[in-house]
């Protein structure tokens, strides 16, 4: 901890440097706090201690075998980050998957995207204090990382998706396996409910925190679970439909107050609609091939420009490609969700206590190697 | 959000809009403009309820590109617009319209070095202080493309088709 005290009228300001290692930002992420006693005044994230040069990668290999990088931006949501990038390629090529390799990616996706906010859950309460909830959202989460190893054959860096499908099918003991997982986490839901989201002590946390407007968010570009906070049901998979999302009834859980209290409810209820779209995904899973047809090895892309955006776990993820009719892109860009919803928090932490600033930061869901690339 | 209206300020303001097959591209609008129209161009996307997607630069000739997407939290109007930098790589900011381009502005600064002029802090974001001439994503000359090479070609109108009339899904 680096403290620097201020040699001007303003002596009881100091600068607190949190991070690049501090337990509550997750990651590699450095916050230049200043304090007035137990008031941040102002905050400024410090970015780039992860940077891994993804996009200059991307413009040195064919297309298709950038297909592992995408995993490795947001580890929590590798397999949405695929989604995207299968699709990108899809789009810009003119090659489709088939409808069960569409229906498998929803699957597969929606497991994903659960994972996320069962880790969320537990490690933002770990941040507010409670040490017992990570526990059991930790239980429940590895169900699902066994369930996603036995098919896809890694825990949390997927490469699942190809371009034309998938690489492997699933099979009886994953439909099964996925069907009890859904009745289990279903009957957890009561269990948290009780034991932390009614608790008078996260109800003062959360309360009235990080105010957030649907204005704000435009200006910043805040999407996902926070925007929904604010009263707008906004959800790429309603917004602009991609896959089969169409096909499936779910709803899009919102709050209006759009304080920490109210992302904490949408994230939390998000869970309930990814178990219901997979449940009718499961049940109504086509048979066929999982690969399209035709996939040329060397994959020609149009010259032009192209765009993807998909909704992973913290808001709108979108892949920009610029093509010169070559396999490898001329420029590629990701527009990662946690890189604009941080940005926010100059503006939404000015003033707060520093214990505040926690609670405020920890419903961003940050997941630095995104923002970083 | 009237898109009509809002296409017809666009092409008030732009040296060119062009509609684009989302299920190609994935966007609505494609608008071209001149860097000094940027600030007026922000300002009426953000009165319409726009929000900044993304923010991002492409190295091409004669000029660096810079690209500014936008979407719509209510209506599905997906639109990139692109304006070149100047002579001395400069474009003026947008920052002061979407603070959330601050840092993409910082960021294009760390990768191609766009100077964005009015922009409160221009210092490096991603990248590490002593890395601020590095420039990572400009292309060397034997990789650099024109602007043509990356635009989309458009297919051969098919004017050999009798009919004129066009069917209700193209319109």
């Amino acid at each position: 901890m680096n403290v620097d005290v201020l040699e001007d009228e303003r002596h009881h300001r100091f600068v607190l440097n949190m991070g690049p290692q501090h337990p509550s930002t997750h990651g590699v992420l450095r916050v230049l706090l200043e304090l007035e006693g137990e008031y941040a005044m102002s905050l400024q994230p410090v970015l780039g201690y992860g940077h891994r040069c993804h996009e200059k990668i991307a413009e040195y290999k064919p297309a298709k075998s950038f297909m592992p990088n995408t995993a490795r931006m947001d580890y929590l949501g590798a397999l949405i980050y695929n989604h995207g990038y299968a699709q990108l390629l899809e789009k810009a090529t003119g090659i489709e998957a088939p409808q069960r390799a569409e229906y498998i990616r929803v699957i597969t996706s929606e497991l994903n995207r659960i994972q996320s906010h069962l880790l969320w859950y537990g490690a933002y309460l770990l941040d507010l204090g409670a040490f017992t909830p990570i526990m059991y959202s930790f239980d429940d989460r590895e169900h699902i990382l066994d369930i996603l190893e036995d098919v896809t054959g890694s825990r949390l860096t997927y490469c699942y998706y190809r371009v034309g499908g998938v690489c492997r099918d699933i099979d009886d003991k994953f439909i099964a396996g996925t069907r009890q997982f859904i009745d289990r986490l279903r009957s957890r839901f009561p269990m948290y409910e009780d034991l932390v989201n009614g608790n008078v002590i996260l109800q003062n946390r959360l309360n009235g925190i990080g105010d957030l407007t649907p204005q704000t968010c435009a200006r910043y570009g805040v999407t996902g679970p926070l925007l929904r906070g604010t009263g707008v049901a906004y959800d790429m998979r309603r917004a602009e439909p991609y896959s089969v999302y169409p096909e499936f009834d779910f709803e899009i859980p919102t709050e209006t107050k759009g304080d920490c209290m109210a992302s904490f409810l949408v994230r939390f209820r998000e869970m309930e609609q990814s178990l219901r779209i997979i449940e009718q995904a499961l049940d109504r899973l086509p048979e066929g091939p999982i690969m399209a047809a035709k996939v040329p090895k060397k994959l020609k892309i149009p010259a032009g420009d192209y765009n993807s955006s998909v909704e992973a776990p913290r808001g709108e993820l979108s892949y920009y490609l610029v093509a010169d009719g070559s396999d490898t892109p001329y420029r590629l860009k990701v527009r990662t969700p946690s890189y604009s919803n941080l940005s926010v928090v100059s503006e939404q932490c000015a003033g707060m206590l520093l214990s505040d600033v926690v609670s405020a930061m920890g419903s961003l869901d940050l997941v630095i190697p995104e923002i970083d690339r | 959000m009237d898109v009509k209206n809002v296409v017809q300020q666009w092409q008030n303001m732009a040296t060119s809009v062009e509609e684009v097959d989302y299920s190609v591209s994935g966007y609505d609008y494609s608008v071209c403009l001149e860097g000094e129209k940027l600030s007026a161009f922000a300002g009426l996307m953000l009165n319409e309820g726009f929000y900044l997607v993304d923010l991002m630069a492409v190295h091409v000739e004669p000029a660096i590109e810079v690209v500014y997407q936008f979407a719509h939290f209510k209506t599905r109007c997906r639109v990139m617009a692109r304006a070149f930098v100047d002579g001395k790589g400069e474009i003026p900011t947008i920052s002061d319209i979407y603070q959330g381009a601050n840092w993409h502005e910082r960021e294009t600064r760390d990768f191609h070095g766009v100077v964005f002029t009015g922009h409160p802090n221009l210092e490096p974001l991603i990248l590490a202080e002593e890395d601020v001439d590095l420039k990572p994503l400009l292309k060397d000359e034997k990789k650099l493309k024109g602007v043509a090479a990356v635009r989309r070609v458009q297919p051969e109108p098919e004017a050999a088709k009798p009919e004129a009339v066009k069917s209700p899904e193209q319109s």
